[in-house]
């Protein structure tokens, strides 16, 4: 019915992602070093102002995400903790769960989703009408104006928004624990579940996500900035991006896991 | 979205039947481009999450062997679908979105329609189809690498791995596994019926093809866990064989 269908082999996925990386890692690193050299606060303002798209277009769904994570965090655990025999322990489970796996996994993916989709259909539909051209024109070095300015305000609104979430996580998983499965009391559940976590763990956690935060927002901006095509070519490129993200957010919680808590489970149990 | 859910599952039942062809060619598309994410992640998570987490706090209760059975839980029950169906819903549905709002943007849709040729019918049906059977496909997939993570933390704790499959075969159950894969079919239809409307609704020039993606992926994805935190409830509470210490 339709002769001119694109080919793809088995390997185009391995290939294409490998491509990719170097790519990315070059610009990713151009577009760090300008932020962490202070040329990026020359368009300050713009930073503050795409903190604030984050702050007030991103909020609310990211949380209602983790949410969903830390209700699913919530039964699994009591369920499982059921079938051992120990239910009155299930705030260890979400404890462990909530603060070092789901939510920085959930808050990759939704960011993936929602934030570095959404950078990449800005920054393609400038770069088709010939927008980045413009700028360049004008004397507006366009990586700074756009992509730095985009990770400043990243920088800025996310660690927050992080934070927050995790809280936000914290009351799904009392909800399902407590008000849903209610094996266990109120009391018992926080004690067990604020015995198995401490501040140094909300630190790593935090670090894990906000790496995953910087290499989407980055992930997104060379998309954005490297899209041909015409409108077709903005939404490949808004597919493509998601494909590398979904592999990447995986590979940085495994390697945060590894690094923070692989030889060291941090838990309060025996000397 | 409904309407659209409505009139594929009509379409998909009614003969003729046309889309055949393209079909087959939608399932090897999304096969050959899901295959290679899917192995990287589900490894990948099922290695740090509860791999080496819950191996870290068993080794401290001497219980290692446990692993096999917390793995029941993760990779089968929970890990398994989830991870299948955000690399569906990344990979497959934005591709779809992107293929689906080109057409549109194009006209082509609207000269199918002119031609007398259903959209519904030819676009839709197939991949809805074809991601329902692909889903629970990389479902089993994602519960072979999941498992085989779950190994590899033993491994790194230097553990024999007769323990580990010796609870994960008496704690795993028939229902288990039907209930991950059905649940990843119904997660298919989601992210296809999500993904086409909001490709075959895109409009607004450059941006608008970019933004749908967005908007597809975004809605996918919540639905999706949604929907798998309902089943997962559900499924757990009403079966309490599950739940039996073994």
């Amino acid at each position: 019915m339709n002769p001119e269908r694109p080919t793809v082999g088995w390997l185009d996925a391995p290939r294409e992602w490998l491509d990719a990386f170097g790519e990315i890692a070059r610009f990713g690193s151009r577009v760090a070093g300008i932020v962490l050299t202070g040329r990026g606060f020359r368009f300050f303002g713009e930073g503050l102002r795409q903190a604030g798209i984050l702050i007030f277009g991103s909020a609310l769904i990211i949380w209602a995400f983790v949410f969903i994570i830390g209700l699913q965090c919530g039964i699994q655990g009591a369920y499982f903790n059921r079938s051992v025999g120990a239910p009155s322990l299930a705030g260890l489970f979400s404890s462990y769960c909530d603060l070092r796996e789901a939510v920085p996994y959930a808050f990759g993916y939704i960011l993936a989703a929602k934030v570095g989709t959404g950078i990449v259909a800005e920054l393609g539909a400038m770069r088709i009408s010939d927008e980045i051209d413009a700028l360049e024109v004008m004397g507006i070095e366009p990586v700074t104006f756009l992509a730095a300015s985009r990770l400043l305000g990243a920088w800025i609104a996310l660690p927050f928004l992080y934070l927050v979430g995790i809280g936000v996580a914290y009351l799904a998983s009392y909800i399902a624990v407590v008000q849903q499965v209610g094996d266990v009391s109120s009391g018992g559940y926080l004690l067990i579940f604020w015995k198995f976590q401490s501040p140094p763990d909300l630190f790593f956690s935090l670090i894990k996500g906000m790496v995953m935060a910087t290499i989407i927002v980055l992930v997104g901006c060379y998309y954005g900035y490297t899209a041909s095509g015409g409108p077709i070519g903005v939404g490949t490129a808004t597919a493509k991006s998601m494909v590398v993200n979904i592999i990447i957010v995986h590979i940085i919680g495994m390697l945060g896991t590894v690094v923070f808590w692989g030889s060291n489970p941090r838990a309060p149990i025996g000397g | 979205m409904m309407i659209l859910t409505a009139k594929t599952i009509v379409a998909a039942v009614r003969p003729p039947f046309p889309y055949g062809e393209e079909l087959v060619w939608q399932f090897l598309f999304v096969l050959k481009l899901c295959w290679f994410p899917l192995t990287i992640s589900t490894f990948a998570l099922n290695l740090g999450a509860p791999g080496l987490q819950a191996a870290g706090i068993l080794s401290l209760f001497g219980a290692l062997d446990r692993l096999g059975g917390f793995f029941v839980v993760t990779a089968v029950r929970w890990i398994g679908p989830l991870v299948t169906a955000v690399v569906v819903a990344g990979v497959a549905g934005t591709a779809i979105t992107a293929d689906l709002g080109a057409r549109k943007i194009r006209e082509e849709l609207d000269a199918l329609q002119v031609l007398g040729v259903d959209p519904i019918k030819n676009l839709v049906v197939p991949r809805f189809l074809s991601l329902m059977v692909v889903t629970a496909l990389l479902d089993i997939f994602a519960i072979v690498f999941g498992l085989s993570a779950g190994i590899a933390a033993e491994l790194i704790y230097r553990q024999s791995l007769g323990g580990f499959f010796a609870t994960l075969f008496t704690n795993a159950t028939v229902t288990d596994i039907a209930v991950s894969a059905l649940m990843c079919t119904m997660f298919g239809a989601i992210i296809a019926v999500v993904c086409c409307y909001k490709g075959m609704t895109a409009s607004g020039g450059a941006e608008g093809v970019g933004r749908a993606v967005n908007q597809a992926v975004v809605i996918a994805l919540v639905a999706v866990f949604f929907f798998q935190f309902v089943v997962t409830s559900v499924v757990l509470a009403t079966n309490p064989q599950l739940q039996a210490i073994r």
